[in-house]
């Protein structure tokens, strides 16, 4: 239970950038296999090597770009959230727009703009993925507390107005 | 120009108007730069005849060229009407299929981005409302007076630690929509949280939410209630 008592905010960071390096090195794997067998000599020994050989060399280098998107966004998704003191899906749109442009500084102004607005499209997709997650498994609890009257914190209503 | 190279050279100068840039900076006389053309005209000669040699060739060899296009577009057509009906139809069948699939994907993206539109521009979205109540509870001086002056807010702490979902509850009373929220706050000076509910009611006239009353549920040993607007 200790981890729900500590801030989120900057352990997500790490988080984040460890779980998009797993997510690019496993998929970087299954795909660099497939690839590395298919472009070898014939010859089961001569595939599973070069196969091998792929994963090596090229696994690793999407595990590691992913790993940048990852960390990239979640530093710019905690200092949105310190600066602007509330959590919102709209610091997620615009940190992957920020990520997207940042990524692509190298270059020139044009692509930086295109780069942002497609990881703020992106990021749009995933949260409106998320909140229709969110609301079809509220939904499939339909019994909730039977609210007829106000909560006993509240003074009786005024008689007045 | 043609001035300042004397009479004699006038009848060249169409054709060394080129050479002239290949003599460079510096003209002296007249008769001076009319000498140096004398020797330009034959390389001038020489190479207009080359162009103009070439042009012909180049003339002369698309010819055959146009022609052997013109035949191999008349054999495209005689395929064409070769191909048998079976093949239109896995091709159509193809087509369909990918057709299909676009329009999948397209009503999938489409239908996301609605929500995410109604989630954050809607005026009764909880978001919305769980946005407004914020402002109202950092304008509110006796929340300052408790919390600080930087309060932020959050919601429902999911999985991954994103605290981005406001719990809330829609209920129909009356004939009129409700809807109660629960967010927290916490004063990043003082460290002390504290509980906001929220509940709004559907306005039929102007077709938003009111807010019907908002209070925070301070986390001090003898609990505490601010009641910031109690409009019942």
């Amino acid at each position: 239970m200790e981890e729900y008592a500590r801030e989120p905010c900057p352990w997500r960071i790490v988080d984040d950038c460890g779980g998009a390096f797993t997510m690019g090195a496993i998929g970087g794997g299954i795909f660099q296999a497939i690839k590395g067998f298919r472009n070898s000599p014939v010859g089961v020994n001569h595939r599973l090597r070069g196969s091998l050989t792929a994963i090596k060399t090229r696994a690793p280098q999407l595990g590691g770009s992913f790993a940048v998107w990852g960390g990239l966004f979640s530093m710019i998704d905690c200092s949105m959230v310190r600066m602007r003191g509330k959590e919102d899906p709209w610091n997620s749109i615009t940190s992957g727009a920020l990520t997207g442009a940042i990524l692509a500084a190298r270059n020139g102004p044009v692509a930086m703009v295109g780069s942002a607005a497609m990881g703020g499209i992106l990021l749009a997709l995933i949260e409106g993925a998320g909140i229709l997650l969110t609301r079809f498994a509220s939904t499939q609890f339909p019994n909730g507390p039977q609210l007829s009257e106000d909560p006993s914190q509240l003074q009786p209503p005024p008689f007045s107005d | 120009l043609p001035a300042s190279l004397g009479r004699g050279c006038l009848g060249r100068w169409l054709l060394a108007t080129r050479g002239w840039a290949l003599l460079g900076t510096g003209t002296g006389t007249g008769s001076c730069s009319c000498l140096r053309w004398r020797h330009q005209p034959p390389l001038l000669i020489r190479t207009a005849r080359q162009s103009i040699g070439t042009q012909a060739g180049g003339l002369k060899a698309a010819k055959p060229g146009g022609d052997s296009k013109d035949v191999s577009v008349q054999r495209a057509l005689n395929e064409e009407t070769l191909v048998s009906a079976a093949q239109k139809v896995k091709e159509a069948g193809r087509d369909f299929t990918y057709f299909i699939v676009v329009l999948v994907g397209i009503g999938v993206t489409g239908g996301l981005f609605y929500v995410i539109f109604k989630e954050l521009f809607s005026s009764s979205s909880p978001n919305k409302i769980y946005g407004d109540a914020l402002e109202k509870c950092r304008s509110h001086p006796e929340i300052i007076g408790v919390f600080g002056d930087s309060i932020k807010g959050y919601g429902e702490a999911t999985r991954r630690g994103r605290r981005q979902h406001v719990s809330h509850i829609e209920y129909v009373k009356d004939g009129l929509k409700h809807m109660r929220l629960k967010f927290y706050i916490e004063g990043t000076e003082s460290g002390k949280q504290g509980t906001v509910h929220v509940e709004v009611k559907e306005n039929l006239e102007t077709g938003r939410f009111e807010v019907r009353y908002i209070f925070v549920d301070v986390e001090t040993y003898p609990r505490r209630t601010i009641v910031i607007e109690d409009n019942r």
